[in-house]
């Protein structure tokens, strides 16, 4: 086996190449061949199924258009992630903490406290709340029985369905956060103390820092799946709330619009896995998930 | 290139007398992304020796360690085995067994399935691998009631014993050991050093070691080889290497020494400052520079009672405590520094304007 | 050893996580109350609590139909995915390949993508190509997404794998079979029930995959999401409550075999 010392002008099949084959031929056919038919079909006329055969720029146009409606689902649901974001920045990051510094030996069991809801699908859960806050429901029903005038009307608006994303998102942001924290080295903080900082300092100046790995996967995480969430809208916020997948949803169905929402999916996906591959590059993910 | 020591042919008292060396390396070399981290290395390994392979971090011992166990391939040269070639059969074809530097126990089992191992793939019979385990067991001492532990609950040490009773499991030809006691502490070392030598001398099997640690390499080895940057700088017993270094480098890898640049004269070398140093007969010398070399337990302090070869003056600016031995730090005129060890008995006890001084027999001159 | 402020704080992360915890299994008790009540409505405080939606549903043909359904997809989902991962996490963990920094992101993305939109798109490219939605085309969708959250989970197990136990095998004599079987896959086992567990359950549970690419084929959630838009019947938290207890009980029987041969081990 001597070593050549010309590079082979074809890829090797290297072992690591040989093993990723699966992998890689399911996401080719499952993931990258669908997302490419959408931003053909985007190009497509508008209303039509010729697909490769028509190139035009008419659908972006009609999302663009301010006249339309549809750029309001974008910024509905653009805004309505933001929001999740933040909230459930504030929302984990003591839970985050505690997981790492606070529970000790009950950790694992919090954390699989935290997972198992992951394991029940997201409209059982959230059905769960319109029992809860739905007219003669748990929290109607609670505050009648105690002789307080019945619960307010909370169903049906835009609050509740940001409600409901930070609900069902909340363990995405939770464990990338926790990962995070998990990679500040203790030493470091005793150090910092022993050097005289003050909590809020430490906090500030060295603790953040190290952990930003771990919070801004779970941020981007959390953003980027509560960008294209539809469940929460439609369950929790009736009409109130349209979300950009509702509207991609409604073009494919029952409006029979492929190419308009191809459109509205194609800059879905370029906003969301744009996003998400900045982050990845700079980031080395062997050391994360614990690379020897 | 500085001229590699010929040795003789050290005899361990166990080993069988065959003529041919076990082991050889002609001109290996392995190349990495165009970087050679062995870079031409020749040499024989005689059946029954226990060579010891040193060198700092990074000079290829390791990989060249693996190119005998068969984990890597030269990129040119030869291995041969017993006269055949062996440059590209695997490590599981190969009569050979490496300890690595980690262990490589197999976390999932007990000692007992750990040393049963290599026999299991050799399909040898339960009772019969059992029997033989326990024989291992007996003979690195390890204690019956171990065979059923996990290995992971042992300590260092016994885990150094499962893994040689692994390695000796199949009775190997050829032992390879990549420093596997430099996690340990001080005195668990001193025992295993020990009992490894004395496995070698019961068994007559050839060890090669590896070790960035010189007093392993001199109190375990037949033959001692010095690498620097993929090449072997030389090889020879440990009394050779201590007392005929072949150049500077090696002279400094075996510990703290003294050197003084000389120049060669008509008759002979000499210092900087324009006077003669008389040294012991060694190795020939290419060129004009060289250095001359004195460890610093010949070193002494010289009085009007006690003379020597060679002096010099100075005055003492540092005195450390080594334990049952005191090293005094010397600054001479010129502004070098120069190390004097003495017994405790022996302490210096005037003030510091000294003389210090050496025999010529303690003087080597080393090219570099 | 704690401050008297870090005493306080402890306190208020602990009862700010119990508040949390709390608030999540909220609406999942809810359900399991609603699924209770006699009536046809669910009001509280509940009148009366009965079984009979219980086992109105436990009796259901079309209720069969769909546990069956999903866990036909959930089996399938879970052996291909173990199969797919098990390699895929050797190339994204072990072996030192061209690609391999790609191929890490590459995984990465259908994890960072919101399920509907993966949904759609897939439901877009099956009907482009001519295939109907079935429970078929559902597994593909299912597969997409959990082998690579599958593929994460058992290359977290490759990374603290020494290759080096691979190579003292072979130095000792075993072939590469041989020590795969005794060797790697003892070791890495662990990661791969994980692995399998979380894929059967994520499929189990999955909503919006199921929702866009099953077709006419129903499974549990699906079929309790268009009853909760319409046509609601207290068989819904019933059979919501069943399936979460299934979960849970899976969960519980997944970690404690792993104790247990983990203990064997010993």
């Amino acid at each position: 086996m001597a070593e050549t010392s010309l590079s082979a002008p074809a890829p090797k099949l290297t072992p690591g190449l040989r093993a990723a084959l699966p992998v890689l031929a399911l996401l080719a056919a499952g993931f990258l061949a669908p997302l490419l038919t959408v931003a053909a079909y985007a190009f497509a006329t508008p209303k039509s199924f010729e697909v490769f055969r028509s190139f035009t720029l008419e659908n972006f146009a009609a999302i663009f258009d301010v006249s339309n409606t549809v750029w309001m689902s974008f910024a509905w649901a653009l805004a309505l992630a933001f929001a999740c974001v933040v909230i459930l920045l504030i929302v984990c990051y003591p839970i985050a903490y505690g997981l790492n510094r606070v529970f000790g030996r009950w950790s694992g069991l919090v954390s699989v406290l935290f997972v198992f809801p992951l394991f029940v699908s997201e409209n059982v859960r959230l059905y769960g709340w319109v029992l809860f806050f739905i007219k003669n429901g748990v929290l109607d029903g609670a505050l009648k029985w105690f002789g307080f005038p019945g619960g307010p009307e909370l169903l049906y608006t835009p609050g509740i369905t940001l409600f409901g994303m930070v609900y069902v998102y909340l363990p995405f942001m939770l464990f990338p956060m926790t990962l995070g924290i998990a990679m500040i080295p203790r030493d470091l903080v005793d150090a910092a103390r022993d050097l005289g900082a003050g909590r809020l300092m430490i906090w500030r100046a060295v603790e953040l820092p190290l952990a930003m790995p771990g919070i801004l996967i779970g941020a981007l995480l959390t953003f980027v799946l509560s960008a294209g969430a539809v469940a929460e809208s439609k369950i929790l916020g009736g009409q109130s709330v349209i979300t950009i997948t509702q509207d991609i949803e409604a073009a494919f169905t029952y409006a029979q619009n492929w190419p308009l929402g191809s459109a509205l999916a194609l800059i879905l996906v370029l906003i969301v896995s744009g996003l998400a591959l900045a982050a990845m590059a700079r980031l080395d993910l062997d050391k994360i998930l614990g690379k020897r | 290139m500085s001229s590699v020591a010929a040795s003789p042919v050290p005899v361990s008292p166990a080993a069988p007398k065959t003529p041919r060396p076990v082991l050889q390396l002609v001109d290996v070399r392995k190349l990495f992304d165009g970087f050679a981290a062995v870079d031409g290395i020749s040499l024989d390994i005689e059946e029954g020796e226990f060579v010891t392979i040193v060198g700092p971090s990074g000079s290829g011992k390791t990989t060249l360690l693996r190119m005998l166990a068969g984990l890597e391939s030269p990129s040119d040269g030869y291995i041969t085995l017993r006269g055949e070639l062996i440059n590209d059969v695997p490590s599981n074809c190969r009569p050979t067994c490496l300890v690595f530097q980690s262990l490589a126990l197999f976390p999932h089992m007990t000692v007992g399935d750990n040393i049963e191992f290599p026999l299991r793939v050799r399909k040898v019979a339960p009772d019969e691998r059992r029997k033989r385990a326990l024989e291992l067991m007996a003979k690195v001492r390890l204690p019956e009631d171990y065979y059923a532990k996990n290995v992971m609950l042992c300590s260092g040490g016994e885990k150094q014993r499962v893994a040689l009773a692994r390695a000796f499991a199949y009775d190997p030809d050829v032992l390879f050991f990549d420093e596997p006691l430099s996690a340990l502490d001080y005195k668990l070392k001193k025992l295993l050093e020990k009992e490894l030598k004395d496995l070698h001398r019961e068994s007559g099997k050839t060890f090669v070691y590896i070790t960035h640690s010189l007093e392993e390499a001199m109190v375990m080895s037949d033959r001692i080889g010095v690498m620097r940057a993929g090449k072997l700088v030389q090889i020879g017993t440990p009394e050779q290497i201590y007392t005929a270094p072949a150049d500077r480098f090696v002279a400094e890898f075996f510990g703290e020494v003294n050197v003084i640049p000389v120049r060669r004269s008509a008759d002979g070398w000499l210092r900087r400052d324009g006077r003669p140093v008389a040294v012991a007969p060694g190795l020939a010398i290419a060129g004009d520079e060289a250095s001359v070399v004195v460890r610093p337990e010949y070193m002494r302090f010289v009085t009007a009672e006690a003379g020597a070869d060679n002096t010099l003056s100075g005055t003492i600016f540092n005195e450390y405590s080594l334990g049952s031995r005191l090293q005094y730090q010397v600054r001479s005129r010129t502004g070098r520094t120069f190390l004097v060890e003495v017994p405790r008995a022996a302490a210096w006890k005037g003030d510091g304007e000294v003389t210090i001084g050496w025999d010529a027999a303690n003087a080597i001159v080393v090219g570099g | 050893m704690h401050t008297l402020g870090e005493t306080r704080s402890r306190f208020l992360i602990r009862a700010w996580t119990a508040f949390v915890v709390l608030a999540i299994y909220l609406p999942i008790a809810c359900g399991a109350l609603a699924g209770l009540s006699k009536g046809r409505y669910f009001a509280f405080p509940v009148r009366v609590f009965s079984g009979e939606w219980w086992e109105k549903t436990w009796d259901s043909f079309e209720i069969h139909v769909l546990v069956q359904n999903s866990l036909l997809i959930a089996l399938i989902v879970t052996v291909l995915s173990v199969l797919f991962a098990f390699f895929g996490a050797l190339a994204f963990a072990r072996y030192p390949w061209k690609g391999r920094r790609a191929f890490q992101r590459l995984l990465l993305l259908p994890i960072f993508f919101p399920q509907p939109v993966l949904g759609l798109a897939l439901l877009l490219w099956f009907n482009a190509l001519g295939i109907s939605p079935t429970w078929k085309t559902a597994v593909v969708a299912h597969l997409v997404w959990i082998v690579p959250v599958v593929t994460l989970v058992i290359a977290i197990q490759v990374f603290s794998f020494d290759p080096v136990l691979e190579e003292a095998a072979s130095d000792l004599g075993a072939s590469r079979l041989f020590t795969l079987r005794t060797v790697t896959l003892p070791i890495l086992w662990p990661g791969i029930w994980s692995g399998a567990l979380f894929a059967f359950l994520l499929s189990w549970g999955n909503f919006p995959l199921s929702l866009y690419t099953a077709g006419a084929d129903s499974t549990v959630p699906k079929w309790l999401y268009s009853k909760m838009v319409a046509g609601y019947t207290p068989m819904v938290p019933a059979l919501g409550t069943m399936s979460t207890l299934a979960a849970a009980a899976l969960l519980l029987a997944g970690g404690l075999i792993r104790i247990l041969v983990r203990r064997r081990m010993r």
